[in-house]
């Protein structure tokens, strides 16, 4: 009754589906928290990606000199992310259709919007690739954890039918031993619901000022057309 | 080229484009498992250092309370078990007597007999008192002859004692055995009421919010054999008086403890006619 029971040994000498279950949650966590730093490394690149680059655009240099620098760091293989690809889809798509005398201005408006539109879904989906997982984590893993404390409970009173004296050092270790299911199940899905919810947030706003830029390059595109 | 992008302020940027390339994957790999990592660690650490042992008791000293089986068929098996070692015991001590008896009943006669020649022997010498010089040695010859004979007598005797001896040695030799399985058993049933009673008071003991580690309150408290409380008083406060007197009210609330009755009154009076209980928090946290 004095020695006492440790978390740890409680694990080592569940049963084998508790076992289980402990091991996947423990999995899901080890995972979830991949996705959480990954995740939050990229929407911090793609915040600063949009300051830095919305530095640039209203710096009041030519845009077809953007353009140019653009394409030489694609030659020295930087990769171009966020809003220079959709400004660089839409300056090409615009250009190009320029070019062809027989487009008119409306046909040019709406094949570079129609570019941009393509350029913003690629972003917005790179912005949100795994947050479906950690959410999916955040709301699944208590159950499963709850699913290793039921089956232990299980277990320890099965035992405790075939004792024909119950008492509390009889079932306690089992029962402790089944919440440390649902505890790791809660360790695992908190830190996947805080993550989601912050990361959901901020790739709303990254999205937004990408909607907003869109917007204010197509009216400076439209501007341009129909000063002509 | 490069000196105009880093005058655009894109130079900052750089390491960003690298890391989306990669997604970051491997840092964050290295981070998620180093951070699982740390924090068992942390957990058996913490498991390792700290002792839950929240009540003992000092007296007798407790390593696991057991529950014994209390069903009938061992009971019963042990109840004759004991008869049947009264018994043997009681078989022995009569043999012994009724040989006593014997022994004793021997020397009697033979002191008898001694007497009886005497007077014969001292009748002669005074009926024939002359005629007897050379009758004397013979008869002092026969006398050497019969000292002789109780001489050998004797010696059987102690041979018969020696024998004696050893076949009690061995007896008490298997009463001892019978005494330490007894010993066990009785060690188990303190073990299974010492057990229980600190379950009992533990169960009953709601600490005061002004508890703290490292508090130790012993209480000394006297029972009746029916279990039921005579006194607690407290011999070693802890310093907080809240603290002992709530110690001291587990104590009158975990009273009486009925299972005592079913301990032999001798177990009971060497074990817990007195106890002493030590009540001390020490899976606290602050």
């Amino acid at each position: 009754m004095n020695e006492a029971i440790s978390p740890i040994t409680l694990i080592l000498e569940a049963t084998l589906p508790v076992q289980l279950v402990m091991l996947s949650l423990l999995g899901l966590s080890i995972l979830s928290w991949v996705m959480i730093v990954q995740r939050a490394m990229v929407l911090n690149a793609a915040s600063r990606g949009v300051l830095s680059f919305e530095e640039r655009f209203w710096s009041g240099m030519d845009l077809s000199q953007l353009y140019k620098e653009g394409t030489q760091m694609q030659r020295d293989e930087i990769p171009i992310v966020g809003l220079e690809n959709i400004f660089r889809a839409g300056f090409k798509e615009f250009m190009r259709l320029r070019q062809q005398s027989s487009v008119d201005r409306e046909a040019i408006m709406e094949g570079a919007q129609r570019a941009m539109r393509v350029a913003y879904s690629r972003e917005e989906e790179k912005l949100e690739r795994h947050l479906a997982f950690l959410a999916s984590v955040g709301s699944v893993s208590p159950y499963v954890g709850l699913f290793g404390t039921v089956i232990g409970i299980m277990n320890s009173f099965i035992g405790l039918a075939s004792q024909n004296q119950a008492t509390l050092q009889v079932v306690a270790p089992g029962i402790a031993e089944a919440l440390i299911a649902t505890a790791m199940g809660l360790f695992a899905a908190i830190p996947a619901v805080v993550a989601y919810n912050r990361y959901a947030s901020s790739v709303e706003t990254i999205t937004g000022s990408y909607i907003t830029f869109t917007d204010e390059f197509s009216s400076i595109l439209h501007r341009q057309v129909h000063s002509e | 080229m490069r000196s105009l992008r880093e005058q655009l302020g894109f130079g900052e940027g750089e390491l960003t484009p690298k890391l989306v390339i990669l997604n970051g994957y491997p840092i964050a790999v290295v981070t998620a498992v180093t951070l699982h990592i740390v924090l068992l660690a942390g957990l058996l650490y913490l498991q390792t250092s700290s002792q839950s042992q929240a009540l003992e008791l000092v007296q007798p000293t407790v390593i696991k309370a057991l529950l014994i089986d209390e069903n009938p068929q061992v009971t019963n098996q042990r109840n004759q078990e004991r008869r049947r070692v009264e018994d043997q015991r009681r078989k022995n001590e009569q043999a012994a007597a009724a040989q006593k008896r014997r022994e004793d009943a021997a020397a009697q006669k033979r002191r008898d007999e001694a007497a009886a020649q005497k007077k014969a022997t001292e009748e002669r010498q005074r009926v024939a008192d002359a005629k007897a010089r050379t009758e004397r040695e013979t008869r002092e010859r026969e006398d050497a002859a019969r000292a002789e004979a109780l001489r050998q007598d004797k010696l059987a005797e102690e041979a018969r004692e020696r024998r004696e001896e050893q076949a009690r040695r061995e007896r008490e030799a298997t009463a001892d055995a019978a005494a330490a399985e007894a010993a066990s058993s009785e060690f188990e049933l303190i073990q299974s009421a010492t057990g229980l009673i600190q379950q009992l008071v533990t169960e009953n003991w709601s600490r005061p919010p002004s508890a703290r580690n490292g508090m130790r309150a012993v209480i000394q408290i006297r029972m009746l054999p029916t279990g039921e409380l005579i006194d607690a008083t407290i011999t070693q406060s802890s310093g907080d008086p809240a603290f002992d007197r709530s110690a001291e009210n587990a104590v009158y609330r975990a009273a009486p403890f009925s299972e005592l009755t079913a301990l032999p009154i001798r177990v009971f009076n060497q074990n817990f006619r007195t106890l002493s209980l030590i009540f001390q928090p020490e899976d606290l946290l602050n």
